[in-house]
């Protein structure tokens, strides 16, 4: 018997590694994924949905019904498989470029009409795939490939605040938080949560993951930490923002 | 599509079991800076792009808490921890 990796179940053995480059955050958040789906045991009911970007390289990624949409309509796509199929569990998962700025429309009309699926957003402060270009979660002052002296808040604004925006536009009941790959636990029990919002049917549920890009940012393994861990801190804090009402017993 | 079978190295350490598996490890690096004891060194291994592994100093450094296992984006590294004599 060969020795195998210990990988979650739900994902798909034979197509691993995995596509994403050494060190991306997208190998954490998804593998958070796993374990979490692993131990609701809901592998056979969940419909996986990727946007554009790099997030799409996680097409053959799990063992489940898997769809790849362009520019943020994952999220109406799943609402629409969700409203055909209410006994599926729908996950969008997309980045900051796909969630934010291309498809922030659908991610804010499906928040604010209450849509009972769950997004999964991975935050890494650029557009990945196209080469490390300038997107709405860029900090201020950081250096990507469209602004070379650092971005200009005067002329670009300030970064997005994807979670704050959703928890203010969203009914009660939603379920709104943010996770860092630097503190995988806390993110396992966002991601746990944000699933069990669906699986009860409460509401809308959006969690956002602070993720890295070593190959953009241009970082070895000590400054991709330190970039997470400290600068992006410092303008997306970690928490849950918004969490439904416990029921009333009666 | 048949499951693969992966390459892997092992090391037998004091406390636990290291198993690295070579042919998915990219060589990130993110283990060895979240290691708490730093007990993680470039080995001569080769992972699958070309790139080194990672491989325990030696045999009593490695305290078998799994942080390398639970930051591995690829999921390459497998801790046994070994039951107390």
């Amino acid at each position: 018997m060969a020795l195998v990796p210990n990988m979650p179940q739900v994902w798909r053995q034979e197509t691993k590694p995995h596509k994403f480059c050494p060190g991306c955050g997208h190998g954490l958040v998804l593998k958070t994924l796993g374990e979490c789906i692993d131990e609701l045991g809901i592998q056979d009911r969940v419909i996986f949905g990727c946007d554009i970007g790099c997030s799409l390289l996680s097409y053959d990624f799990f063992n489940v019904d898997t769809v790849q949409t362009h520019h943020g309509r994952t999220t109406p796509v799943l609402t629409g498989i969700k409203r055909a199929r209410p006994d599926r569990i729908c996950i969008a998962y997309m980045g900051d470029g796909g969630g934010y700025a291309i498809g922030s429309q659908h991610l804010v009309n499906a928040a604010s009409r209450n849509e009972k699926i769950t997004v999964l957003l991975a935050n890494n402060c650029n557009y990945g795939m196209t080469g490390g270009q300038m997107a709405p979660t860029t900090l201020p002052g950081m250096k990507t490939e469209t602004s070379p002296y650092g971005r200009d808040v005067e002329q670009t604004g300030n970064p997005t605040q994807g979670p704050e925006m959703v928890a203010a536009i969203t009914p009660e009941n939603a379920y709104v938080a943010r996770g860092t790959i630097a503190n995988l636990r806390q993110l396992k029990r966002m991601i746990k949560k944000a699933l069990e919002t669906q699986i009860n049917g409460v509401g809308f549920s959006f969690v956002e993951a602070l993720s890295a890009c070593p190959t953009n940012w241009r970082t070895n393994a000590k400054d991709t930490w330190h970039f997470v861990e400290k600068e992006m801190t410092q303008y997306f804090k970690v928490g849950e923002k918004k969490v439904p009402p416990e029921k009333e017993e009666q | 599509m048949a499951v693969p079978a992966f390459k892997y190295v092992q090391k037998d350490c004091t406390k636990a079991n290291f198993t690295l598996f070579t042919s998915i490890c990219k060589g990130c690096g993110l283990c060895m800076e979240k290691c708490p004891v730093k007990c993680l060194e470039w080995s001569n291994e080769l992972g699958v792009y070309g790139t080194p592994t990672v491989i325990p100093k030696d045999q009593d450094s490695c305290t078998g808490c799994g942080t390398c296992a639970l930051v591995c984006p690829d999921c390459a590294i497998t801790i046994e921890r070994k039951k107390l004599k």
